[in-house]
């Protein structure tokens, strides 16, 4: 489930910031700063979260699991963001 | 669809055989039974093989669960709780829990998992379970109720809150000391599911139990867990739909009334007509959400709820449809029509009522439409 797959881990954060602002803005139809808190009042549903982790999931190659399905990585884009490259060096230092 | 798929379910349909009638009416499985199967991993089939599970993929285990929730939604249930927490485990596990965990559950191990307690149904949120980390142990308190196969359960995953607030989820051995499993007597539906409440009192186990670690988000570790429980379930309505059709089917069959087949009396072909869209449109409900599991789409989170759903409340109609088609045939304990009334019922309210399925689904449209 960690393979990398097509996708290279070289690839900058600032791309990674705009995918993940893009499906941000496909899927509510509005547009979201990366530091605002998604989940705060009037933001978004846990569903939406849960469809955050397999958007990322996908998209990255990674495994979001255990520990990492805590609400911080998922507050803000650039939270998603860090979590993203941070799974992606790890899943890149173990050969996969 | 996965190899070994047309095996598995003449195995199933063999071993079940003429007894989902006395299983329903004595309210039990035999153990040996459940633990036959589970050792060969028909209880969990997506579990990787690398964790000694077959590796289905969605849609193979949805047609498997279908199969079996045709012939007995009891066996089926127990089939949805060992899927469920395998799936827990494999998505809040560690690498090591995971390895261990999963080898267990696809080893003859039973399993079941407890979110609801008392003042907890569809609110969640309201769960007190506590799980207090104390060095190398944790200890658990709380009261569950309403936990499908926890009667036959060997484990128990339970979902609390931790000490620092954050929720978890931890595998707990129902032989320890402080675990008290009391089956519910006379379940309306999945009579034979082994439905049980779950007293917890001071449960000391080692910190390992803990899966991942704790600190998941409770919505999100909710979410996660109950996904494989709605597919399952909504697979299993489709069984139960089939279940009815082919029924339904045959007693207009050969029944006459009036001097002719019941089936020529418009009235009542009517009803063979709703019976079938019923379950050609839960079927593809669930066909469209288990392919976009098996792509890894992000629609499979809307899908998978929306599946659930039309599933649910189309077997509920459609087995009272069938009970009408049948009429006294089918108005006896035990009969597949009246099971399947019964059955379905429960699957509006399990794994979210159609209601919180209703207001997933109208969030859904207020924040995307």
């Amino acid at each position: 489930m960690t393979e990398l797959g097509v996708h290279d881990a070289t690839v900058d954060g600032g791309e990674v910031e705009k995918d993940i602002l893009r499906f941000l803005e496909a899927q509510t139809k509005r547009s979201w700063d990366p530091q605002v808190d998604l989940f705060a009042a009037g933001g978004l549903s846990s569903l939406f979260a849960m469809q955050l982790v397999v958007h990322l999931e996908q998209t990255y190659g990674i495994s979001i699991r255990g520990a990492d399905l805590r609400l911080d990585n998922f507050r803000t884009v650039a939270n998603m963001v860090a979590l993203v490259h941070r799974l992606r060096s790890a899943a890149g230092a173990s050969g996969a | 669809m996965p190899d070994g798929l047309a095996a598995a379910r003449d195995l199933l349909t063999e071993l079940v055989g003429e007894q989902a009638e006395s299983w329903d009416r004595t309210g039990q499985l035999p153990r040996e039974l459940l633990v036959r199967l589970g050792a060969a991993g028909y209880l969990c089939p997506q579990v990787p093989t690398v964790h000694g599970g077959l590796g289905w993929d969605s849609a193979g285990d949805g047609e498997f669960t279908a199969h079996v929730g045709s012939l007995c939604s009891s066996l089926r249930s127990i089939m949805t709780s060992q899927g469920m927490a395998a799936w827990t485990i494999d998505r809040l596990g560690t690498e090591e829990q995971r390895r261990d965990l999963l080898t267990r559950l696809t080893g003859g191990e039973l399993a079941a998992v407890a979110f609801s307690e008392p003042q907890a149904g569809s609110d969640l949120s309201a769960i007190t379970t506590r799980i207090i980390r104390d060095g190398d142990s944790v200890v658990v308190e709380g009261t569950k109720t309403w936990s499908t196969a926890a009667a036959y359960a060997d484990v128990v995953v339970v979902v609390g809150i931790l000490d620092d607030g954050g929720a978890g989820a931890v595998v707990v051995p129902t032989r320890e000391p402080g675990v008290r499993v009391e089956r519910i007597a006379d379940p309306l539906g999945c009579r034979a599911a082994g439905h049980a409440d779950i007293r917890l009192t001071r449960v000391r186990l080692p910190a390992t139990s803990l899966l991942g670690g704790g600190g998941q988000f409770l919505p999100l570790l909710v979410t996660t867990a109950l996904a494989y429980g709605r597919m399952s379930v909504a697979w299993g309505c489709v069984g139960i739909l089939r279940a009815c059709l082919a029924a339904a089917g045959a007693h207009a069959r050969s029944r006459e009334q009036f001097g002719r087949p019941l089936g020529s009396h418009q009235l009542v072909a009517r009803h063979l007509a709703d019976l079938l869209i019923a379950e050609q449109a839960a079927t593809r409900a669930c066909e469209h959400a288990s392919r976009c599991w098996d792509e890894g789409s992000a629609d499979q989170v809307l899908a998978t709820v929306l599946a659930k759903h039309v599933s649910a409340t189309q077997a509920a109609q459609g087995s009272a449809i069938a009970v009408q088609v049948l009429a006294s045939a089918a108005t006896r304990d035990g009969h597949t029509v009246a099971r399947a009334f019964r059955d379905a019922k429960c699957m509006e309210i399990i794994e979210g009522s159609n209601e919180m399925c209703q207001l997933l689904l109208a969030d859904h449209v207020l924040a995307t439409k």
